[in-house]
């Protein structure tokens, strides 16, 4: 039993990370509608500037702050240059263009940081914790991770209710009407891209500081995606609880199935169980049903 | 229960020589006409004869290619809708746009965003001033429900409300901005005579109570008739009457136009 | 309260005999209580009695600076609002008398009500009402002066005699001060024999009449109603029914003067289910209609709701139907049962009392209509002490009420205090005596001479009859009300109800006048018996086809029977059970003439047309041929040829009484 409760909250831990990176997900589509495919792409990007201004012996919390700057000067340069020009175009452009948008900043990225796995250490402890006189064992690292997770969404529903907020909501439900009361689409575009920069940040430092910063971070981030079918692709509470769930799911199937089945499963449990979740209910767990009136 | 004389002021608002065009397809040609200060002035035309496009580039959803628009003595070529809206401009939708989720008071409320003061983030706190402030909004927001009646659909969420009752609340929420200048697009299409009534006693309250200058679009000639005080009559892009309802009324390229005369 | 109660007559012990004395009382002993609410953009405002009472005489102040007299009469239009309450109080003070008119009465109704009572002022709600009044005006010499509440939209009437209320309350305001002691003395002018109101009731024949009723009338009924109910200045009203029906004057207006409690007026007519929820009455009144309403509300919710909450609903209804009632008026209950429904209070009785508004009631009438005994069950089992009463206009609202623990569905309860009731035994109509008794109608002393004879008994032109235990059922109007050859009454309306009240009956005639059993005819309800049939695997092609069934013979025949050994349960009504009945081909249909636009049955019209039928009914022959043109549902026409079945019921004799 404390066994199986180990690979439960390991598998939590996990699914925090998976929730981060949906999250981002989530706030854009809500917000504009389109489905932003660099997302797992900002995570690297912004993870990349972070280790590679604490490299060049930068304080961390002045490369915190510098990433901050990075990623909003990111949000304004992908509405200048991308959004504005495509305003009203079918929903398949604008995620092709987000496709273009994470080529670029993978390999930008990397061109100005290079390519190699890069260690993070922010003084995030990484001792043992035992539980239940020392039956569970679980990582102190991922604890912090929950917590940092937790304060992001505390702060964000806060924010839901700012003057700010509103008008988030009210782009997120019609966009002619909201330009109609006097909200500017352009500022609300910039800053949902600039808080999913930060919302990605978050994820590349406590990412980075567990696995080392490393390309590979992206693919990874594409695990998002089944969360978000399980979560439903506009519902924040969706994206966390589709994160723990996947990633609670898998590590469990891994262990339990796993060795009848010859391994693996870690990989592709996620897409099965979205898929399956796609037959059963297609708007996800908290998406909002289409009620239309004829 | 005629009314009495009503008091037109100065140009508010001067359409010159607009011309709009999507691609190859000349939408709007040449069009000029000016709104009066307080008076309701309606834009008709058979379908597709390029209102909606009218209001939209007044509105700033579209930029027209050619021509100027002076609003308030201030010429300009190109404005965003949310810059119009900060002007005073505020308008209604042919098929609807509300925040579909959110109840009548919300909706209503998003109409006095432009008005309140507190910063970005203070008013998630909803204490002392940010608290007085938002009571002040709740206040105006309550006269207007009071004043199209709509109280008994204060807290339903206005997806579920019938068609008639949304192009109302719809309306409520262009007040709610407090408007100058106040464009109706189509504010009785798909509505029972009853309604139409119903809506055109208020547009006509509207006015006649805040003194708020409207301009409204319908291709229902009747209804129009009785209420504006001018018809700008549009036709195929190109404005083919001017003029008090009388005068446009017995025109013979308006009559045309409407029993479908080949050009 | 002692103030209000003791004397047997009615009369005040504080000697108060008019209503403005009343306002003048609770203003002095009341001054920081609420009084009367109303909701002002979206929030509630109270006024206190204190507050009201300066209002009312300084429009009473204004109204007598415009001229108004004693004895003039002030007709007042529209929704329930303070302010016309007051008018009503101002003219009052002033000796004046209000004649309210229903608010959606179109301007020929308004200018026979306005002529025929030489209104010189009316004081209305809104332009809506103004404009009804200019559009007649030419034809109202009389009327002097129209003052209005609400300003929307009359800011560019011009005309001199069209005052705002607001502008006379401040007028009279300074005519008040430069004129001390006035309406105190006016109000004390006043005496119980001085008139209170005149409401005009819509007769079902003919032209309105002006029923006058005194302050007297009011002011003893209403004591003597307060005591029997226990009223006081605790208790919750919403005033929301037509301010021109005497019930909504006594049960909200006489009533909040005599006890000092509060009235709440809805925001508008559309919002009073939600007016409802939130002021929470403690006393409240609503014809069938509205409990209905009720009823449905809840049955769709729970339609909706999840299959647990369903299933737990059910349950917990069950259980209050049978032992809810009992719970109320204090009858032995299991204790099993009785800890089941402390539970189901928790669970379903108490939040579905919230969700209506209806948890701090702890008294409610119908009236009016007969009410399903299904739907009257449902809210007295949920713990809502909800009663019958029965009264008219002409003898001030009530003549018998229910007492809280003696109450039966089918009854409207003894006669109330103070009013002496007989049954005439040749035509079966009900007469009454009472303090409430009307002093007249209002110029026609012939109709009055007809309703009222000369020892004070007045005809209600209902007939009724006592039940065993002393109730009054009132099972008809008089003038329907025939006898079998054997001489027993027979009230058609009375059979009818009873069958009406299953779902799948929607109309039914009745027959038996000077005949020697009853029978009837069946319409039935489309919509219910399809979903039966669908439920029950019967297809049909049309209305003809599916009334015809054999099956829906035995539909209808079950509830027949049913209401026959209903009606054996009761001495007076045995021999009215259904005999033989037939289910008609086609819907009876106003548009034929067949049905009055309100629904009732058109006697004379059904005998014309239906009589080969109705003689099929009593010869005693087996079935009878038709023919009909109808419409199919697909809309094709064709002729419909049929023998209708003539189906005999069962019929139980009396020596078995109903347990």
């Amino acid at each position: 039993m404390a066994f199986f409760f180990e690979v439960l909250i390991g598998g939590l831990m996990a699914g925090v990370m998976y929730s981060l990176v949906a999250l981002g997900f989530v706030l854009i589509f809500k917000a504009s509608g389109v489905f932003n495919f660099a997302q797992g792409a900002m995570v690297l990007f912004a993870g990349l500037f972070f280790v590679g201004f604490t490299e060049l012996g930068v304080p961390t919390w002045l490369s915190l702050l510098l990433t901050v700057g990075v990623m909003v000067l990111l949000a304004v340069a992908v509405e200048r240059l991308v959004l504005r020009h495509l305003v009203n175009q079918e929903g398949i452009i604008l995620f092709m263009a987000t496709i273009g948008v994470s080529f670029f900043l993978d390999g930008f990225g990397q061109t100005i940081w290079g390519s190699n796995v890069k260690q993070l250490d922010i003084g995030i402890p990484t001792d043992p914790i035992f539980l239940m006189d020392g039956e569970i064992l679980i990582q102190s690292f991922d604890l912090w991770a929950a917590l940092v997770a937790g304060t992001l969404l505390a702060s964000l529903v806060v924010f839901q209710k700012t003057r700010t907020g509103r008008a988030l909501r009210a782009v997120a439900d019609d966009h002619q009407a909201a330009q109609s009361v006097g909200i500017p689409l352009n500022v609300i575009w910039i800053i949902v891209w600039a808080i999913a920069g930060l919302v990605a940040l978050v994820a590349g430092v406590m990412w980075g500081s567990k696995l080392g910063m490393q390309p590979a971070i992206v693919s990874l981030a594409l695990k998002a995606l089944p969360v978000l079918i399980l979560g439903g692709f506009t519902s924040i509470p969706g994206a966390i609880i589709g994160g723990l769930i996947i990633g609670a799911g898998e590590k469990l199937a891994e262990v339990y199935i796993g060795p009848l089945v010859g391994g693996g499963i870690e990989n592709w449990f996620a897409y099965v169980l979205a898929l399956a979740f796609l037959l059963i209910r297609p708007q996800g767990l908290f998406g909002e049903k289409l009620i239309e009136r004829v | 229960m005629s009314a009495p004389e009503k008091n037109i002021g100065d140009i508010l608002l001067k359409v010159e020589n607009i011309s709009l065009s999507f691609g190859g397809v000349k939408a709007l040609t040449d069009i000029s006409f000016e709104i009066r200060e307080r008076e309701i002035l309606a834009i008709i035309g058979p379908n597709g004869a390029g209102k909606s496009s009218m209001l939209n580039c007044i509105n700033g959803f579209y930029h027209p290619q050619q021509g100027t628009i002076t609003y308030r003595g201030e010429k300009r070529k190109q404005m965003r809708p949310h810059e119009a809206a900060k002007q005073g401009i505020a308008r209604t939708f042919q098929n609807i746009a509300l925040f579909k989720g959110m109840s009548t008071l919300d909706n209503i409320m998003t109409g006095r965003l432009l008005k309140m003061k507190s910063g970005l983030f203070t008013s998630a706190i909803y204490k002392g001033p940010a608290e007085r402030e938002q009571i002040e909004h709740r206040e105006f927001c309550e006269r207007i429900i009071d004043f199209l009646e709509i109280e008994a659909i204060r807290k339903v969420p206005v997806g579920r409300l019938p068609y008639g009752l949304q192009k109302r609340v719809e309306l409520a929420r262009a007040l709610a901005a407090e408007p100058t200048l106040l464009l109706l697009d189509e504010p009785m299409a798909g509505m029972n005579l009853e309604e139409k009534q119903d809506m055109c006693r208020f547009i006509l309250d509207v006015n006649d109570e805040f003194g708020t200058t409207i301009c409204l679009i319908e291709h229902d000639m009747g209804v129009v008739m009785d209420i504006s005080d001018r018809v700008v009559v549009l036709d195929y892009g190109r404005k083919i009457g001017d003029g008090i309802p009388d005068e446009v009324k017995s025109s013979q390229a308006v009559i045309d136009a409407y029993l479908g005369v080949q050009h | 309260m002692s103030e209000t109660s003791g004397q047997p007559d009615g009369r005040d012990p504080l000697g108060r005999d008019t209503i403005p004395k009343f306002f003048a009382y609770n203003a002095q002993h009341r001054r920081d209580r609420p009084a009367m609410r109303e909701k002002a953009l979206g929030i509630w405002q109270a006024w206190s009695w204190g507050e009201v009472d300066a209002r009312v005489r300084d429009l009473a102040g204004g109204l007598a600076a415009l001229g108004l007299k004693r004895g003039d009469k002030v007709t007042i239009i529209g929704d329930n609002r303070p302010e016309l309450y007051w008018a009503m109080a101002a003219s009052q003070s002033l000796g004046a008398i209000p004649v309210p008119v229903y608010q959606d009465s179109v301007a020929d109704e308004i200018q026979y009500v306005i002529e025929h009572a030489e209104a010189r002022f009316a004081v209305v709600e809104n332009q809506e009402q103004v404009d009804k009044l200019l559009s007649i005006l030419d034809r109202l010499p009389m009327l002097e002066i129209i003052a209005y509440s609400d300003p929307r939209g009359l800011r560019h009437y011009g005309q001199p005699f069209l005052r705002n209320l607001a502008d006379v309350t401040k007028q009279g305001a300074a005519y008040n001060a430069a004129h001390p002691g006035f309406i105190d003395a006016e109000i004390a002018r006043g005496s119980g024999n001085d008139l209170a109101i005149i409401c005009y009731t819509s007769g079902t024949t003919g032209r309105p009449k002006g029923v006058m009723l005194s302050h007297d009338n009011v002011v003893r009924s209403a004591n003597l109603a307060v005591a029997f109910d226990k009223l006081n200045e605790n208790d919750q009203v919403l005033a929301y029914l037509p301010m021109a029906w005497v019930g909504d004057n006594f049960l909200s207006y006489v009533e909040s003067a005599v006890t000092g409690f509060c009235m709440n007026c809805p925001e508008s007519a559309d919002t009073v289910l939600q007016d409802l929820r939130e002021v929470g009455p403690t006393y409240f009144f609503a014809p069938p209609r509205i409990w209905e309403n009720l009823l449905t509300t809840v049955m769709i919710r729970m339609e909706d709701a999840s299959a647990i909450k369903r299933r737990m609903f059910h349950f917990f209804i069950g259980l209050a139907r049978r032992a809810g009632r009992n719970i109320l008026e204090g009858k032995p209950v299991a204790l099993t049962d009785r800890l089941l429904y402390a539970l189901g209070e928790i669970l379903v009785y108490g939040p579905l009392k919230n969700v209506l508004g209806l948890s701090r009631l702890r008294l409610a009438y119908t009236a009016g209509e007969a009410i399903g005994p299904d739907i009257f069950d449902f809210f007295r089992a949920l713990g809502i002490n909800l009663k019958q009463l029965y009264g008219q206009t002409e003898c001030t609202v009530y003549l018998c009420m229910h007492t809280d623990t003696d109450v039966i569905p089918d009854t409207v309860g003894p006669p109330a205090p103070g009013v002496e009731l007989r049954i005439d035994e040749k035509t079966g109509e009900v007469l009454f005596r009472s303090p409430g008794v009307f002093v007249g109608y209002y110029k026609n002393d012939a109709a009055t001479a007809e309703t009222k004879t000369a020892d004070g008994w007045v005809h209600t032109g209902d007939a009724g009859v006592f039940t065993d235990n002393g109730h009054l059922r009132i099972i008809d109007r008089a003038k329907d009300v025939g006898r079998l050859t054997d001489g027993a009454l027979f009230a058609p309306k009375y059979v009818e109800n009873k069958l009406k009240f299953f779902p799948h009956i929607k109309e039914a005639v009745a027959f038996g006048d000077g005949r020697d059993h009853v029978a009837a005819f069946i319409n039935i309800d489309l919509a219910a018996v399809g979903s039966w049939a669908e439920r029950n695997g019967l297809s049909y092609t049309s209305y003809a086809d599916l009334a015809g069934r054999p099956e829906v013979y035995a539909l209808i025949r079950g509830c027949i029977e049913q209401v026959n050994r209903d009606l054996s349960s009761d001495s007076s009504m045995t021999a009215s059970q259904i005999k033989r009945f037939l289910v008609l081909h086609k819907e009876l249909d106003a548009d034929d003439g067949e049905l009055t636009r309100t629904r009732k049955v058109r006697r004379s019209t059904i005998a014309e047309r239906y009589g080969a039928l109705i003689e099929a009914l009593y010869s005693g022959q087996p079935s009878i041929a038709v023919e009909a043109k109808i419409t199919f549902e697909d809309g094709r026409t064709g002729t419909f040829k049929a023998n209708l079945k003539v189906d005999e019921a069962t019929t139980y004799s009396t020596m078995r009484k109903a347990g």
